[in-house]
């Protein structure tokens, strides 16, 4: 069956304020198989942002035990951290984090350059990725030449630099309207169709949501509640409304008009 | 796309607060290089003047050796006026005779001394000021000037005696054009090279003085009386007595006697006969050297105590300087760091090493000073004489204006040489060790602060607002 890329078990973060001790994360139970679109839901402070800090390795755990592609992070040191840092995972942040001292093509490279990828390898891929997100042509702009959405792509292209196993994204969608917000999930849809690219996303917003295959409740740092959200069934090129056949670039259902 | 791109990137992305900070950083600089530069300039200055000194000394030494049985008579407005010669009393006396009142004694003197047992010669002199005067302004220590009247030129007359000429110095001896006065000569002048100048004559010309005409036949180049050119015009003693209106006077007597033995009786003879006549020998003029020799002594001390104390704080002044520059680029980088946190998290999100970090901040803050140390050179190219003199103790020979006071009246101690001010200039190690020190400073100062930004945890990072 499914391959587990990430594994956690009874994951545990505890914040020690002075001498109060906060207890983030009490207890995640979660797997990742490849090639699923996650949303991870739930109020603010529920520890949605903590999850996916120790998910990317930017925070360790307290307590309890997690697996990336069967290795067992937690025991890692910092260094080999970088590297799975690095290689596995792909960051995308709800304020984009783009360097705007960069321009779209060496923002997208920046986190191929401690690789052993050489200058027009790094060029190559990095006009590949732009492409992909739709933004050919604006290699050359920097950040502030960009609208937010197309900020957004980039940070997506960037996440997807060195082929992670897992794509982690925070509220990516949080900073944008309507309109972008749409075109952005839908873009991460497309990528987890065509690319196979595992997705989590951790959003407060239930439409966003929806737009997943695997939707997780958070609640008080622990996993309360799992739904199937639309996204599987647009896997399989059907309309998720009214199930008939569809085109994976169409935005809304050709038959009832809903929107994808 | 390497650091060192992003390095300057992010120093261009703020281009007041970088063009500031480089700024301070190169003033900071420019102090640095341009105290060396001026402790470098002043050590030559003294080593020169060390030289000069040396020189002079052993130069006057064998003119008094040369004339040890030589007795100078002079009436109060000969003292000081010739050459080559030390003057009377080496302090307290205007570098020339110009202030005084010209006295003269009758020639009748002359026979009178040489009765004296032991004398062997007598060259009388008649030494008299131009009546004109010339204003002339002279650069003093530190930029002061001084503005004196002097005449215009001297008359000195002289009996053109073939054995006086051929014994003695008694004509200058740097002939350049025309020739020297001989014996019988009569209505001729021989006159220095900045005379002629003045007079706009040439060789075989007619010069007019006091209404009397002689014909010009030698040009001497003039030596430099202390800081003063002198303008002297030679001529057969009957001729300037004439021309001057002292018929039967002089104002020197250059008595040579037999031996050096009977220099001191003659001496003492004169002395108590004439009271009008300064007497100088061979011992006085010995004396007067070491007197000279001590006063050089001192002042080469004073100098060597004051470059000591300028060294002393020098070193404190390049020691601010460093620790100024390291504190600038401390506290920018350090306020850098706060102001990217969340860059810094980004970068380490998409796998960047605490090493990355650490390396992408130094690169930053040395680059900046390096920028700070190419303008630093710049600044001190142009401005290391200003700084210098401004940082720097000023090295006072002679103390305040009794420069004036002590002239050395012969040409190879030319004071302004020797005290000239040291005028510091960058040379090429000077500006290899200030490129040098902005890489070592701008590594230190952004040392601690890109240890800190490697250091920062990325999910703290990321929370940062």
């Amino acid at each position: 069956m499914s391959e587990s890329v990430l594994k956690t078990e009874k994951l545990t973060k505890i914040f020690t304020m002075g001498k109060r001790k906060i207890s983030a994360l009490s207890g995640v139970n979660l797997q990742v198989n490849k090639g699923e679109f996650i949303a991870i839901m739930g109020p603010s402070g529920s520890g949605k942002t903590t999850l996916l800090n120790v998910l990317g390795c930017l925070d360790t755990p307290t307590d309890g035990m997690m697996t990336l592609n069967g290795i067992d992070v937690t025991k890692l040191s910092e260094k080999k951290l970088y590297s799975i840092r690095r290689n596995e995972i792909g960051f995308i942040f709800q304020t984009f984090n783009l360097f705007p001292y960069l321009n779209a093509r060496e923002n997208v490279e920046l986190p191929m350059e401690c690789t052993k990828k050489s200058k027009s390898e790094r060029g190559k891929r990095s006009r590949e990725l732009l492409e992909m997100v739709g933004l050919s042509g604006r290699e050359e702009h920097r950040p502030h030449r960009l609208s937010a959405g197309e900020q957004q792509r980039v940070a997506i292209a960037r996440a997807l630099a060195n082929n992670p196993a897992i794509v982690l994204a925070d509220e990516p969608t949080g900073n944008l309207d309507t309109e972008n917000k749409h075109e952005i999930v839908r873009l991460l849809g497309r990528l987890n169709i065509n690319q196979g690219t595992t997705i989590i996303m951790v959003t407060h917003d239930s439409q966003i949501a929806s737009h997943t295959e695997r939707i997780l409740f958070l609640s008080d740092g622990k996993i309360t509640k799992e739904k199937q959200g639309l996204h599987l069934v647009k896997k399989k090129l059907m309309c998720p409304y009214c199930g008939s056949r569809i085109q994976l670039s169409d935005a809304r259902c050709p038959s009832c008009k809903k929107r994808l | 796309m390497g650091a060192l791109t992003r390095a300057v990137r992010n120093v261009s992305r703020r281009k007041m607060r970088a063009l500031l900070v480089v700024i301070a950083l190169g003033f900071s600089m420019a102090i640095m290089i341009s105290i060396p530069a001026g402790i470098i300039a002043n050590q030559e200055s003294t080593q020169s003047m060390t030289e000069n000194f040396s020189n002079t000394m052993s130069n006057m030494q064998e003119e008094i050796n040369k004339t040890a049985t030589l007795i100078e008579c002079q009436t109060s407005s000969g003292r000081g006026m010739r050459s080559g010669m030390p003057s009377g009393a080496p302090s307290g006396m205007p570098p020339s005779g110009f202030t005084q009142e010209e006295v003269f004694v009758n020639e009748t003197v002359v026979e009178e001394i040489r009765s004296i047992e032991g004398v062997k010669d007598i060259v009388p002199f008649l030494e008299k000021s131009s009546n004109e005067t010339t204003s002339e302004t002279i650069n003093g220590p530190s930029g002061r000037t001084f503005t004196i009247n002097r005449p215009l030129y001297t008359i000195t007359g002289l009996p053109l005696n073939s054995s006086f000429i051929d014994n003695y110095s008694v004509l200058p001896t740097n002939i350049t054009t025309g020739r020297n006065l001989r014996e019988g000569d009569s209505g001729v002048i021989l006159m220095s090279s900045n005379l002629t100048e003045y007079f706009r004559v040439v060789i075989g010309d007619k010069v007019k003085i006091n209404g009397e005409s002689f014909t010009l036949v030698g040009v001497y180049d003039s030596p430099n009386q202390g800081r003063m050119e002198t303008r002297t015009a030679y001529m057969n003693l009957s001729d300037a007595q004439t021309v001057t209106g002292q018929t039967g006077n002089v104002s020197r007597l250059d008595v040579y006697a037999e031996n050096v033995s009977s220099v001191d009786g003659i001496a003492d003879v004169i002395e108590a006969a004439y009271s009008e006549l300064y007497v100088t020998t061979y011992k006085d003029r010995l004396t007067n050297l070491e007197n000279m020799q001590e006063m050089y002594t001192q002042t080469l001390t004073n100098a060597e105590s004051t470059l000591d104390q300028t060294q002393t704080v020098a070193t404190q002044e390049i020691g601010i300087a460093v620790v100024a520059t390291s504190l600038i680029v401390f506290f920018v980088m350090l306020y850098t760091v706060r102001e990217r946190t969340k860059e810094i998290g980004t970068f380490k999100a998409i796998g960047f090493s605490n090493w990355n970090v650490m390396s992408q901040f130094m690169l930053e803050g040395v680059l900046m000073s390096v920028m700070a140390g190419i303008i630093g050179i710049a600044i001190g190219y142009i401005a290391a004489p200003i700084f210098s003199s401004l940082l720097l103790p000023h090295i006072n020979l002679f103390g305040g204006s009794s420069r004036t006071r002590f002239q050395p009246t012969f040409g190879s101690a030319n004071p302004e040489s020797l005290t000239s001010g040291a005028a510091a200039t960058l040379n090429p190690q000077l500006i290899l060790l200030a490129f040098g020190a902005a890489l070592l400073l701008g590594a230190i100062g952004s040392l601690y602060p890109a240890w800190r930004a490697a250091k920062i945890k990325p999910a703290e990072a990321m929370r940062y607002e």
